[in-house]
């Protein structure tokens, strides 16, 4: 379990998905945060909780990418037909999914700082550019730094389950994006009772604010944590016994 | 689905039960197919198929494009589960072995690479899995001459690289077996004849190879024993000495059981 997991390890460092995938990731935050600081009125933007939902916007985008990273991990090795040698080296299939979910929530943690940090500082340098206080604490910065963290950490292991029940590589990354970005909102919008309860606002609980959300309309924050970890552990269950059960080609 | 004939028996010997049987007496087959199966739906890609190798022996594994071949080696390796019978190597199913890495060695495709990954990291990945140090892996691209290039994305390897580099992964283990689908595809004529020395060095050491190939030429050269397949069925078990090493005459009985149309 631990050579497979240092294996697991080596892999998401030594191609350039990761970089990418980063990559992608800093300059959609940059933009994102920089039209809203930029877009909206003095007085909408000196109210703290729209400050919050702004940096909101780094949660989203963490749960993301964290997911697709963790879903490419198993996805790329089917593109690629690793998973062969991976299969042939460990036949313990159920062992190379744990040391999957393990590697990409690792990897997840990271994501997730770097969004949540790039979101803060973004945001303050555009408020303090407009000449607006930024009403945020230190309380809240150290809950969606904290919070974006284990919520991208747990969104990498729901990316691998759903990558290793899916395959396909662009049909798990589309999947995700449309949840994430499309149906989840959406949902949240018209049905919020229940939809609070979802895996993206689960992620905005336990952040302290998800796009357009804040805490204060979403579920309590360890709640938040309990369900985003069962979706985690449901989703990477399955990718696991949807791995041991077919057949490789 | 008509049978190939059994008319042949100096030169070739179909598996029954009872030679089965005897062989494990003598030793343990390094690996076997007992009546292996293995259906797709409507389709049938494996029939029933019995063989076994013994230990220090090359042994080809011949048979036309989807006579079952590539299927038999993934249900071998534990990648595909059989629908019936049993495909064992040291007498367990492959995902039963203890060090797999260092029981058996396989190179499937010569695609099974990531593009973006340098021919090194891809070597270190599968030797962390296995607890393998990485000075074996260095080792290694010494044995296929990959060293210079060891550091660029697999994208840029020829297909004789990428043999090479897939042969090299399969070795990292140091393994018993050695299972090869296709491993001249790409080589140049060097590159055959440094494999076919290096598997005739392999089984003198008392390990154990089967190699699936349609270059008939090629495989009289380097094999001990050809294994026919047609069709998901055995066609046959052919002892090349018995035919005294001629290609031209594997090619004959080749072309008999397998061309079952004409027939």
């Amino acid at each position: 379990m631990i050579a497979q997991l240092r294996s697991e390890l080596l892999k998401q460092r030594t191609t350039r998905t990761n970089v990418f995938l980063l990559l992608w990731m800093v300059g959609l935050v940059v933009l994102v945060v920089l039209l809203h600081v930029l877009s909206f009125g003095v007085e909408d933007l000196s109210r703290a909780d729209n400050q919050l939902k702004i940096a909101g916007l780094g949660t989203s985008l963490a749960a993301l990418f964290a997911s697709m990273l963790g879903a490419m991990s198993i996805t790329g090795e089917f593109r690629h037909g690793t998973i062969r040698p991976t299969f042939l080296a460990n036949p313990r299939r159920e062992r190379v999914i744990a040391a999957k979910v393990t590697a990409s929530a690792l990897a997840g943690l990271a994501v997730g700082l770097i969004a949540e940090a790039l979101t803060a500082g973004v945001e303050a340098a555009g408020l303090a550019a407009r000449g607006i206080d930024i009403e945020l604490g230190g309380g809240d910065y150290a809950r969606l730094l904290a919070g974006g963290a284990l919520g991208a950490a747990l969104f990498a292991a729901i990316g691998v389950g759903v990558g290793a029940i899916v395959r396909n590589q662009v049909t798990a990354v589309v999947g995700l994006c449309v949840w994430l970005l499309f149906l989840e909102p959406l949902l949240l919008g018209d049905v919020p009772a229940a939809a609070k309860f979802g895996p993206g606002a689960s992620a905005g609980a336990i952040a302290g604010a998800i796009q357009t959300q804040i805490a204060d309309d979403l579920v309590a924050p360890a709640l938040g944590v309990l369900l985003l970890a069962v979706y985690a552990a449901l989703a990477s269950a399955a990718g696991s016994i949807a791995t041991t059960r077919r057949d490789v080609s | 689905m008509p049978e190939a004939s059994n008319d042949r028996a100096a030169v070739e010997q179909p598996l029954t039960d009872a030679g089965v049987e005897s062989a494990r007496t003598l030793s343990q087959p390094v690996l076997s197919a007992r009546n292996l199966t293995k259906r797709y739906g409507e389709v049938v890609a494996v029939a029933g198929l019995t063989f076994a190798l013994e230990p220090g022996t090359i042994t080809g594994f011949l048979g036309p494009n989807g006579a079952g071949k590539t299927t038999t080696l993934r249900l071998l390796l534990g990648l595909a589960q059989p629908t019936a019978g049993d495909a064992l190597v040291f007498g367990r199913r492959y995902h039963e072995l203890e060090n797999p890495m260092h029981r058996v060695g396989a190179v499937l495709d010569s695609g099974d690479f990531d593009p973006g990954r340098s021919g090194r990291n891809h070597l270190r990945m599968l030797a962390l899995a296995g607890d393998i140090p990485f000075d074996r892996a260095e080792e290694l691209l010494e044995l296929v001459e990959l060293q210079a290039a060891a550091d660029r994305h697999v994208r840029t390897y020829s297909l004789g690289m990428r043999q090479r580099l897939g042969l090299a992964s399969a070795l990292l283990g140091d393994p018993e077996l050695l299972l090869l689908d296709e491993p001249a595809n790409g080589l140049d004529p060097a590159g055959v004849h440094w494999l076919r020395g290096f598997l005739r060095q392999f089984a003198e050491t008392g390990r154990t190879v089967l190699v699936s190939s349609h270059v008939l030429a090629e495989v009289a050269q380097t094999v001990d024993a050809v294994v026919i397949v047609n069709r998901g069925r055995l066609a046959a078990t052919v002892e090349l000495a018995g035919l005294g090493g001629a290609a031209r005459s594997l090619e004959d009985l080749y072309l008999e059981l397998t061309t079952t149309e004409a027939a």
